[in-house]
């Protein structure tokens, strides 16, 4: 018999009604609301502003500081999802998390301010700091592990959770995904002209590149027999997991979905299942030109005529891009889509690009029938990622 | 399910351009950007010799999984003490996707034509999760083989070309692969047997 893999817990920090939870985020989302504004960078100051999709931390009743922003916005959202699953108690719980810059804000204070020989800062400019920090605090004695795979970090967390479960290392993982807006982003995406002035428009012919934003996400994976023997609530299954490399440029997709296709192909293999079963593609949609060309001659390429039947949306069209929560933010769409029978749109959708052909769910969420849901993601390196989550 | 280890690297920087002299002609023509970059290549195209696996690859049959300690922090420094000393024009284009721990792993698969998975860990102490996950990934027929390794600050002290950093790699198999293409057998390591998804 498999040792299959389910979802129990859920958590979610966005800039979308950041620290109401998870149902209020997913009933925002599915309005179509916009959580993008002009900001200036987080701390250098410079007389220029970026559309970006940040968290306002105003809302709470302390001050957090910048630099320990980034550790507030896990521990968020991992007690989140911890409490969601009920799941204290558990003594070999892992933890698996992706960040592309870790706690970047930490270490740009200490270099803005010369500080760096300060004790401590080694270790918390650390990427791995995150996942040691929160094991000790949590007391999450499993498998414990930190992936930096670009854009694709948060699919890759747990995707390898759910192997670490399978393989049988443990019957908990908590994966999740966590990054922060930075100038040492902002300026560097800026560099390479990807960064849009505009609103971002996944898919659409007048779309002219990303918008950065920030958040953290958790999900808590179990194995199916010791969820269902504590009688957990269960989200969904995971049904497969694929990482793959385009092995062609470093900041830029395959141009015809390489990559991508093959990840695809790969995971609907591992899940066992027909090309017609899938209700819902949620897509990477940067909202750069290459990537949602490369996304949408993937999507063809693997589901021939079948793809124009399949509603795909960008939920960063809402969010931005997270970096390394994009991943788990974007899982949690998926099995938010397959609880709620909803499919969040593609908002500033208005003209059409012929290239990009398919069904982009324009601007308004659907009530649609969805059992099986895939999430896909890539980043610079040419990395991959695609996972696919089936009712429960 | 035996998984053994049929290939192993290890260089520092000081050796990093003589070994890629060794086989620049069997790889794509990549831009060598930095000294990481340089050093990585030269141990996975080390550890591919090593195995007496052909390259370019070509395939997706071959899945590479690198951690990397602190090393990766001294591009984040250069990058953005660039920025302070030089405001907005000190950006560097070129420099800035280095700061990504997993473009050393890009950077191998595109020299290579490596295909299949690839996965980068940050980790602060040993490579123990990175060999471990690389040989459940095998074990798991999630991939054929794997090539685990890390790249670790060996000397903060010392110059790049000095041997800064350290490399070390291996080329993990099924036994029973190995065996059939004669492959050399350095070590057994213990994977569970378990069905994929």
């Amino acid at each position: 018999m498999k040792n299959n893999v389910v979802i129990t817990g859920m958590g979610i920090v966005s800039p979308l009604r950041p620290f109401k939870g998870i149902d209020i985020f997913w009933d925002a989302l599915c309005l179509g609301e916009d959580s993008i504004k002009r900001m200036n960078l987080p701390l250098m100051n410079i007389d220029r502003q970026w559309p970006m999709a940040g968290i306002d931390m105003s809302i709470l009743a302390d001050d957090i500081n910048m630099e320990d922003k980034f550790h507030f916005l896990s521990e968020f959202a991992l007690n989140m999802a911890m409490t969601d699953a009920g799941i204290n108690g558990y003594r070999n719980i892992g933890l698996s998390i992706g960040t592309v810059l870790g706690n970047i804000l930490f270490k740009e204070k200490k270099l803005m301010d010369g500080t760096r020989d300060k004790k401590g800062y080694e270790g918390r400019c650390s990427l791995s700091f995150i996942s040691s920090y929160l094991a000790d605090k949590y007391n999450l004695k499993g498998p414990n592990i930190v992936v930096s795979t670009a854009c694709s970090s948060g699919t890759d967390a747990i995707g390898i959770a759910a192997r670490k479960i399978v393989s049988g290392k443990t019957d908990v993982m908590i994966a999740g995904g966590v990054d922060v807006l930075s100038d040492f982003a902002i300026l560097g995406f800026d560099s390479l002209q990807a960064l849009t002035e505009d609103k971002i428009r996944p898919f659409e012919k007048n779309r002219t590149g990303l918008v950065l934003g920030e958040g953290a996400a958790f999900v808590v994976l179990e194995s199916g027999s010791h969820a269902v023997r504590r009688g957990a609530r269960i989200y969904g299954n995971v049904l497969g997991y694929t990482s793959r490399a385009d092995a062609n440029h470093l900041t830029g997709p395959h141009r015809e979905g390489r990559g991508l296709t093959d990840a695809i192909n790969q995971t609907i293999s591992e899940a066992n299942i027909s090309l017609c079963d899938v209700n819902y593609i949620n897509a990477h949609g940067t909202g750069t030109t290459y990537n949602d060309l490369m996304e949408t001659k993937a999507i063809k390429r693997v589901f021939g005529k079948t793809a124009y039947e399949i509603p795909v949306s960008s939920t960063k069209s809402m969010l931005g891009h997270s970096f390394g929560a994009a991943g788990v933010t974007e899982a949690i769409c998926c099995l938010l889509s397959i609880k709620n029978n909803r499919i969040p749109p593609t908002i500033n959708y208005s003209v059409r690009d012929p290239e990009c052909d398919l069904d982009y769910v324009p601007n308004v969420s659907r009530q649609h029938d969805v059992k099986i849901a895939i999430s896909l993601s890539a980043g610079f390196g040419g990395q991959n990622s695609v996972i696919i989550f089936g009712e429960a | 399910m035996s998984i053994v280890v049929t290939g192993i690297s290890k260089l520092t920087n000081a050796e990093a351009e003589r070994i890629i002299n060794k086989f620049i002609t069997g790889i794509k023509p990549i831009r060598i950007v930095n000294a990481l970059e340089q050093l990585t290549i030269a141990a996975v195209g080390s550890v591919l010799d090593n195995a007496g696996v052909a390259f370019p690859v070509g395939t997706s049959s071959i899945g590479i999984y690198i951690e990397i300690d602190d090393a990766i922090e001294d591009i984040k420094d250069e990058y953005f003490n660039n920025i302070l000393n030089e405001g907005t024009m000190g950006v560097s284009p070129l420099l800035f996707p280095y700061t990504s721990p997993n473009a050393l792993a890009a950077q191998v698969s595109i020299a290579f034509d490596i295909r299949g998975e690839s996965i980068t860990m940050p980790i602060n102490h040993s490579c123990s999760n990175v060999i471990e996950y690389a040989a459940e990934c095998v074990a798991g027929k999630y991939i054929s083989s794997a090539i685990a390794g890390r790249i670790i600050l060996n000397d903060r002290s010392s110059a790049v070309e000095g041997g800064k950093y350290v490399a070390e790699f291996f080329l993990l198999e099924k036994l029973d692969i190995a065996v059939k293409r004669g492959a050399k057998i350095y070590r057994h390591l213990k994977a569970e047997t378990h069905e994929n998804f």
